[in-house]
C-alpha cells in the first residue's frame, strides 16, 4: 500500500470535524480514514488474515478512547511487526505527565497537546502534516511477499 | 516503681485481674473514658466495652487468659472505647499480661485514634477531589475547543455576512474561551501540584531566578529593565515547582512595570528567624492597595483591570500553593504607585 493515507483515531465529532478542516486548511490532501474508537482501530490495522492489512503512513492517536484506549492500541502496534514502525503522533487534550510518559514508553513518536484555539490548533496540525509525510522519511516497507 | 511506670506511660492503661475486673488504671485512662479512678476499680472490664462489643467481650478475654502473648487485640477489627457518658471512640488497644502474687493480669494499653482515623478519611477524600478537578477540567477543554474551533470558522468563513457587530461577537467568543481555557489550565495546574511528590534537592535559587531573568530580556528586548540578583541562594526545594514560584513572581514584576522607562527588578534574601531562607522579589512597578493583599494569592482575583494588565489571576495563587507545599509561606507589600515587593518562605520551622 502506497497511498500515503492518514488514519485519524478520534471519537469527538467536534474534535474529527475540526482536524479535518485544519487539514484543509493546510493544503494536505491525503485521504484521511477516520475511527471513533481503539477496537475500531485495531480491527482496522488488525484484519482477520495478514493479506492486505493497511499501511497508514501517519496515525494522530487521541489517548481518552471508548472501549480500547489509544494507550493500548499503541502498545498492540509496538508488539506487532506488521504496525511496529508507523508513526504515531499522540493527538490530546491532556498535558498530563504521566501520560506524556505513558506514550513515549508505549512507543509514541510524538505527543502534541490540542490548543483550545483553533488557529493554533490548524498551525500544530499543519506542521505535523509537513513533517511525517513530506520531511520525514519513512521506514522502508515490507519487500514483495513471498510465501 | 510500677505506679510511677503506668502513669508515665503515653497511653491509657486498665489491668484487668483474673475474674473480669479492673484492678489497676493510670491517669490517661481516668482522662480517656471519664472516670474516677474509684468509679473504675473492681468494676468488670466490659464498662468500658461499647453495648454492641460487650456480651462477646467475656468469651475473648477467657480466651486471652488462656494464651496471654502480647498482642494487638482483635487484629484486623476496627475497636472502639466507652466513655463514662455513653459516647465511643475509635480505639488501638494492645494486650499483655503480667504474672503477679494474685495471679495473671492482663493489662490493657488503649489509645484515641479518632484523630488519626478522621486524619485518613481527609486525605482519601482529598484525594477523590483532586482526581476529579483533573477529569472535569481535562473534560471541559473538548467542549472548549469546538466552541472556540467553530467560531473561528465563523468568522473565517462567514465573516462577510456577519458584520462587523457580529464578527466583534464571535471574536469575543474566541477570545473568553481562552480565557477559560486558561482558568482550566490553573485548575489541572492546581491539582497536579497538589499530587506531586516533592522532589527535594538543593536548588540555587538566584541561578534560576537569572536564567528567568534572562528569558525575559529575551522575550522583551527593547524594554530596558535593571535585574539585581543575589547568588546563590541555596535552598532545598522541587526545582520544577520552585522555577514556576520565581517565573510567576519575576513576570508579575515585569507586568507591573510596563511603561517605565528605568523598570527594576531584584530578587534577594532576608534573614528570617522561623525559615531555613526567605526571598523576596521586589519591582518598581504600579504596586497595589494594600487593603487588598490578602486577595492577591486568591484563584481568579485580579486587582488590576484586565485591559491595563492581561492575566488569569492563577499565578499568585499557584505561588501560594506550591509555597505553602514546601512548608512556607507567601505575603506581600506595596503601595499604589510605588512597587511591590513579594515575600517567600521555605520549610518554616513547627514551632514557628
Amino acid at each position: 500500500m502506497t497511498s500515503q493515507t492518514i488514519l485519524l483515531v478520534e471519537d469527538n465529532p467536534d474534535d474529527e470535524a475540526l482536524t479535518l478542516r485544519a487539514f484543509e486548511k493546510s493544503n494536505i490532501r491525503n485521504e484521511v480514514v477516520v475511527l471513533r474508537d481503539g477496537a475500531e482501530a485495531l480491527a482496522y490495522l488488525f484484519p482477520g488474515d495478514g493479506d492486505g492489512a493497511p499501511r497508514p503512513a501517519l496515525i494522530l492517536l487521541d489517548l481518552n478512547l471508548p472501549k480500547v484506549g489509544g494507550l493500548e492500541v499503541l502498545r498492540r502496534m509496538r508488539t506487532d511487526e506488521r504496525t511496529r514502525l508507523i508513526p504515531v503522533v499522540v493527538l490530546t487534550s491532556s498535558k498530563l505527565d504521566e501520560d506524556i510518559l505513558d506514550s513515549y514508553r508505549s512507543g509514541a513518536n510524538a505527543y502534541v497537546r490540542k490548543p483550545v484555539r483553533f488557529s493554533d490548533f490548524a498551525d500544530a496540525v499543519r506542521a505535523l502534516g509537513v513533517f511525517w509525510l513530506r520531511l520525514n522519511e519513512p521506514a522502508p516497507g515490507p519487500g514483495p511477499e513471498s510465501d | 516503681m510500677f505506679v510511677a511506670l503506668l502513669e508515665a506511660m503515653p497511653d491509657a492503661l486498665v489491668c484487668i485481674a483474673a475474674d473480669g475486673r479492673i484492678a489497676l488504671v493510670n491517669a490517661q485512662a481516668e482522662r480517656l473514658f471519664g472516670y474516677e479512678r474509684g468509679e473504675l476499680i473492681g468494676q468488670p472490664v466490659e464498662i468500658l466495652v461499647p453495648d454492641a462489643a460487650r456480651a462477646a467481650h467475656a468469651g475473648h478475654r477467657a480466651g486471652y487468659v488462656a494464651d496471654p502473648r502480647h498482642r494487638p487485640m482483635g487484629a484486623g477489627l476496627s475497636l472502639a472505647g466507652r466513655r463514662r457518658d455513653a459516647s465511643t471512640f475509635a480505639a488501638e488497644i494492645s494486650l499483655s499480661a503480667i504474672d503477679t502474687d494474685e495471679g495473671i493480669l492482663v493489662a490493657a494499653a488503649i489509645r484515641d485514634v479518632t484523630a488519626q482515623l478522621r486524619m485518613k478519611d481527609l486525605e482519601v477524600s482529598n484525594q477523590g477531589l483532586e482526581s476529579f478537578i483533573y477529569t472535569v477540567s481535562h473534560d471541559l477543554r473538548a467542549p472548549l475547543r469546538s466552541l472556540s474551533g467553530y467560531s473561528e470558522l465563523l468568522l473565517e468563513e462567514y465573516g462577510g455576512v456577519l458584520g462587523e457587530e457580529g464578527r466583534g461577537y464571535a471574536e469575543r467568543i474566541v477570545a473568553v474561551s481562552e480565557h477559560m481555557g486558561q482558568l482550566i489550565d490553573y485548575l489541572l495546574q492546581y491539582s497536579r501540584v497538589s499530587r506531586a511528590e516533592l522532589n527535594l534537592q538543593p536548588v540555587d535559587l538566584g541561578e534560576e531566578a537569572a536564567l528567568i531573568a534572562e528569558e525575559i530580556r529575551r522575550r522583551d528586548p527593547l524594554r530596558r529593565i535593571c535585574f539585581t540578583i543575589a547568588k546563590p541562594v541555596q535552598a532545598l526545594a522541587d526545582r520544577r515547582l520552585i522555577r514556576t514560584v520565581l517565573q510567576n513572581l519575576l513576570d508579575n514584576a515585569w507586568k507591573f512595570t510596563f511603561g517605565r522607562d528605568d523598570t527594576s527588578i531584584d530578587f534577594g534574601t532576608v534573614p528570617n528567624g522561623y525559615a531555613t531562607v526567605c526571598c523576596y522579589v521586589r519591582d518598581n512597578g504600579v504596586g497595589f492597595d494594600p487593603a487588598y493583599e490578602g486577595k492577591l494569592f486568591q484563584p481568579f482575583q485580579r486587582l488590576h483591570a484586565a485591559r491595563d494588565f492581561p492575566g488569569t489571576g492563577t499565578g499568585l495563587a499557584s505561588v501560594r500553593q506550591i509555597v505553602e507545599r514546601h512548608g512556607g509561606h507567601v505575603w506581600a507589600e506595596g503601595t499604589v504607585g510605588a512597587g511591590a515587593t513579594f515575600y517567600f518562605t521555605l520549610d518554616e520551622k513547627e514551632s514557628a
